[in-house]
């Protein structure tokens, strides 16, 4: 019995141990006679390096400290609901104003309402209520074979469920979020029912059954197995700025192109966006941050690496992103996206969408 | 002592049987009392039997295969002389270290319309890729193969060692009665074996079963895919845990059924003379076959995708992350979470020599938790977290995470410890407890040496499983606590297969060294 009490005990001074080194702010503060650092705790669903780079100027310009928790979004929502009130979230950054909605709607986010954000944030790009702010842009549109169709033919997204599209199509697994927000402005605008004939007419269309990300697809029209693509705009722009060559070849044999949903609606827009906790206690700091993402400096590092399109007018555009058509964005709220979510699941399953 | 008293030492089982089983029961428990969700008439009508039976095909597809791939190996490297046998006997084992999502990364890269053997077919025939056909991992057999592939020597391991350590008795009076080496395989060494097998059988399907990432990558919707798209797309984890009830039900009844199968014909040997007659020499042509077979399996399940791992990683011009706070992490987690689920393996195995009642309640409560998928314990751990009113931070998240671990994994100990302790002869025990020994002393004295070598095993097993361990790694880490699993999955959900590669080399590479271990001490108690 002995012998295994001191395993435990020694297994649980082992984790005391380790988990007590595990938090390197705790050891920063460097001069006795400052205050205590500022904290700000970031809980993002983004994974680029280039924002750790962004997140030190930050710590820099500040002398605040960052504790970033990366996870998906839908991972970051539960652990905050489990959180409570105990939850040391200040700021959540997420992609797709669909995600945001979610966490709005969960009751763990506050109204900002600051006026340095909304004089930087076109309306149609924030949340009316103040609870969330985009930071950058990311469009969903069509890469195609240029060989094959003209732009005119793929003008608008209801174009794609027509026959003459017959085994053309790829496009990726109906669950990620990209789809759903898309078919969230769909039903917004054709209501559920023609929006599940549409999504029934894509899969009678597909090459193949929904596989793999955006770049496969795009990929897989270099390789001649479909000719339409559903693609974020990005994926698109990172492999004609990739360094292999093959990529770039891939970027060169397709075209690009932002469907709208009927005539002059305008192209469905999505944002990276950030939301001001229910807990959040610093609230200087966080809209700190908040405006530091929306700085010219904020905006390159947001864009440059993820190739999103930055939010304020004037800031720099990141590499190959020229080569993007122009577009008249919709007007639709983006806040329908998460509204509709769970709708637009359940219809793409009914309509056979893997 | 009354009867109705328990005893002490039905303490340490009693509590470990509810450490293991509560994150599985809260994430039920948080499933069932949350209510209908708005979309759980909608799943039960539309959703759930496809993702039931395509899971089923996943599974048979993946059994078929793993048997197909590892009963004929074990039987060749154990029972036959032929060229490269030593160095297959180890190897086979090495496909262990891949994780299953980055086995369908790197199938996919190579299969692919735009992967290197396509584009080959299309530059030599002229053809465009709709002209002829390819086959497509995209599909069942597709996941089936990959899973198979990486958890096959499960399968391996347990025949090796069942057809290694049959009684000589028992195959050399079937040589004497004649029987041929075919009709030694089919009518004597496979039933007897055939309990081990299907023990290993059993651990590799409840593996595959729970399986998200290389699901969800292929595009197949089974039931683990369907869990994450309750809780992701519908925005509902109770659904998500009621769907993992079908998981840990299908678990139970993979170890029922096979628990049945071998009591019926589990053979007790009494002799102790284990090993082997002498290998005996192949005829050249079915010795070269023997070893193009071979070769072929590691070529598949090992060396071509790591090739074109590494190939990809080379591709890569892009800057590389500082990795070594990554590979100290995945380190620290990995140890912390194989010692916690190593004595919760021991504890169980013990206490299984009980009572058949005791043996029974410890393999499903832990087959529960290892059916169970990583995202259904941490929405488990989360339910905890909230009842508990705290923080994921720090300690408290680290505690959480390994708990998780132990939860999820403990059966993976289990079974490897049991194993040992079920191919010894059942007098032995009884022999020690005539002799008076009970308790600790015991422990010490006869069943620690016993199941020592299974132990070792089960801890090489566990460290290999928690390395790859990613959707509970990634919802419970600490602030900072990033591990290999988590910066492969954050590249590859940004499309960056390519930097994706080198953390997910790391991971193997990691995962080499606790596999080649147990491939040396394997053989070394094959030789022993």
């Amino acid at each position: 019995m002995t012998h295994r009490t001191r395993i435990i005990a020694g297994l649980s001074l082992l984790v005391g141990a380790v988990s007590a080194c595990s938090n390197p702010s705790e050891t920063t503060a460097a001069d006795p006679t400052a205050e205590a650092p500022r904290v700000l705790t970031l809980y993002s669903s983004r994974h680029y390096d280039s924002d750790k780079t962004l997140y030190a100027m930050f710590e820099e310009a500040t002398g605040a400290t960052l504790d970033v928790r990366e996870a998906g979004a839908s991972q970051l929502l539960e652990t905050m609901k489990a959180e409570g009130d105990q939850s040391p979230a200040d700021i959540v950054l997420a992609a797709d104003a669909g995600s945001l909605w979610r966490f709005k709607d969960a009751g763990l986010t506050q109204a900002l309402n600051s006026d340095t954000l909304n004089a930087l944030v076109p309306a149609n790009y924030r949340a009316a209520d103040g609870h969330w702010y985009g930071v950058s842009r990311r469009m969903r549109g069509i890469a195609y074979d240029p060989n094959r169709w003209t732009a005119d033919d793929l003008a608008q997204w209801p174009m794609l469920a027509a026959e003459d599209k017959a085994g053309e199509i790829c496009v990726r697994s109906s669950s990620n979020i990209y789809n759903l927000s898309l078919m969230g402005e769909l039903i917004h605008r054709l209501g559920s029912e023609a929006a599940q004939d549409w999504a029934t007419a894509i899969v009678a269309n597909m090459a193949r059954n929904p596989q793999g990300g955006d770049t496969d697809q795009i990929r897989a029209i270099a390789a001649g197995e479909c000719s339409i693509a559903i693609v974020n705009h990005y994926y698109w722009v990172r492999l004609g700025a990739s360094d292999s060559a093959a990529d770039q070849q891939v970027a060169a044999s397709t075209a690009f192109l932002f469907p709208e949903f009927s005539d002059g609606s305008g192209s469905h827009v999505n944002i990276t966006g950030a939301a001001i906790t229910a807990t959040a206690d610093d609230l200087a700091l966080a809209e700190e941050f908040l405006a530091f993402l929306l700085t010219e400096t904020g905006q390159t590092y947001l864009t440059t690496e993820t190739k999103e399109l930055p939010l304020i007018a004037g800031a720099p555009l990141p590499d190959g992103v020229d080569a993007l058509p122009s577009f008249t964005p919709s007007d639709t709220a983006l806040d329908i996206y998460g509204q509709n979510q769970a709708e637009a699941q359940r219809l793409f399953d009914l309509a056979g969408w893997n | 002592m009354p009867r109705w008293m328990p005893s002490v030492s039905a303490i340490p089982p009693a509590v470990m049987i509810g450490l293991v089983g509560l994150p599985v029961f809260a994430a039920i428990y948080a499933g069932l009392v949350a209510g209908d969700g708005a979309t759980w008439a909608h799943i039960l009508e539309n959703r759930l039997t496809p993702y039931t039976l395509t899971t089923l095909a996943t599974l048979i597809l993946a059994a078929i295969m793993m048997l197909g791939l590892a009963v004929p190996a074990a039987w060749m490297i154990s029972q036959h002389d032929f060229p490269g046998r030593a160095f297959f006997s180890w190897a086979l084992i090495l496909p262990l270290a891949m994780p299953g999502y980055v086995m369908a990364y790197a199938w996919a890269d190579l299969m692919g319309v735009a992967g290197p053997l396509q584009s080959q077919i299309r530059a030599v025939t002229g053809l465009t890729a709709r002209e002829y056909w390819f086959p497509n991992l995209f599909t069942v057999p597709g996941l089936a193969f990959v899973l198979a592939s990486t958890l096959f020597p499960y399968v391996y391991i347990t025949a090796r060692a069942a057809f290694s350590m049959q009684s000589l008795a028992t195959l050399d009076a079937a040589r004497s009665l004649g029987a041929r080496p075919l009709d030694l395989f089919w009518r004597v060494a496979l039933p007897v074996a055939m309990p081990a097998i299907l023990g290993g059988l059993c651990l590799a399907l409840m593996e595959a079963a729970a399986d998200y990432g290389a699901a969800d990558f292929l595009g197949i919707q089974t039931l683990g895919v369907g869990i994450v798209r309750s809780w992701t797309s519908f925005g509902e984890p109770n659904t998500a845990a009621r769907l993992a009830l079908m998981l840990i039900a299908l678990a139970a009844i993979l170890l029922v059924t096979a628990r049945l199968y071998q009591g019926q014909k589990g053979l007790h040997q009494t002799s102790t003379q284990w090993r082997t007659p002498g290998r005996t020499q192949l005829p050249r042509p079915i010795a070269v076959a023997a070893t193009l077979l071979c070769a072929m399996i590691l070529i598949i399940c090992f060396v071509a995708p790591v090739l074109r791992l590494l190939w990809l990683a080379s591709q890569s011009a892009t800057r590389t992350v500082d990795l070594a706070p990554l590979i100290k992490s995945t380190l620290a987690l990995g140890v912390l979470g194989t010692s916690g689920a190593f004595i919760a393996a021991l504890i169980f195995t013990l206490a299984a020599k009980r009572t058949q009642t005791m043996k029974l309640a410890t393999r499903l409560i832990a087959a529960a938790g290892y059916a169970a998928p990583g995202a259904v314990l941490g929405l488990g751990a989360l339910f905890i977290l909230r009842e508990t009113g705290q923080a994921l931070t720090g300690g408290i998240a680290i505690t959480l995470l390994i708990w998780i671990y132990i939860s999820r994994f403990t059966s993976a100990g289990v079974e490897p410890m049991q194993a040992a302790l079920d191919r010894l002869p059942r007098n032995l025990d009884n022999a020690a407890r005539s002799l008076g020994s009970k308790g600790v002393r015991q422990f010490f004295a006869v069943d620690f040496p016993l199941i020592a070598p299974g132990a070792f095993a089960a801890g090489l097993i566990l460290f290999v499983e928690i390395l790859k361990e990613l959707p509970a790694t990634l919802m419970l880490r600490p602030f900072g606590w990033d591990t290999l699993a988590v910066k492969a999955h954050a590249y590859a959900t940004d499309e960056r297969l390519a930097q994706a590669t080198l953390p997910s080399l790391l991971i193997v590479f990691a995962g080499l060294a606790p596999v080649l271990l147990l491939s040396w001490r394997l053989s070394q108690t094959e030789r022993a």
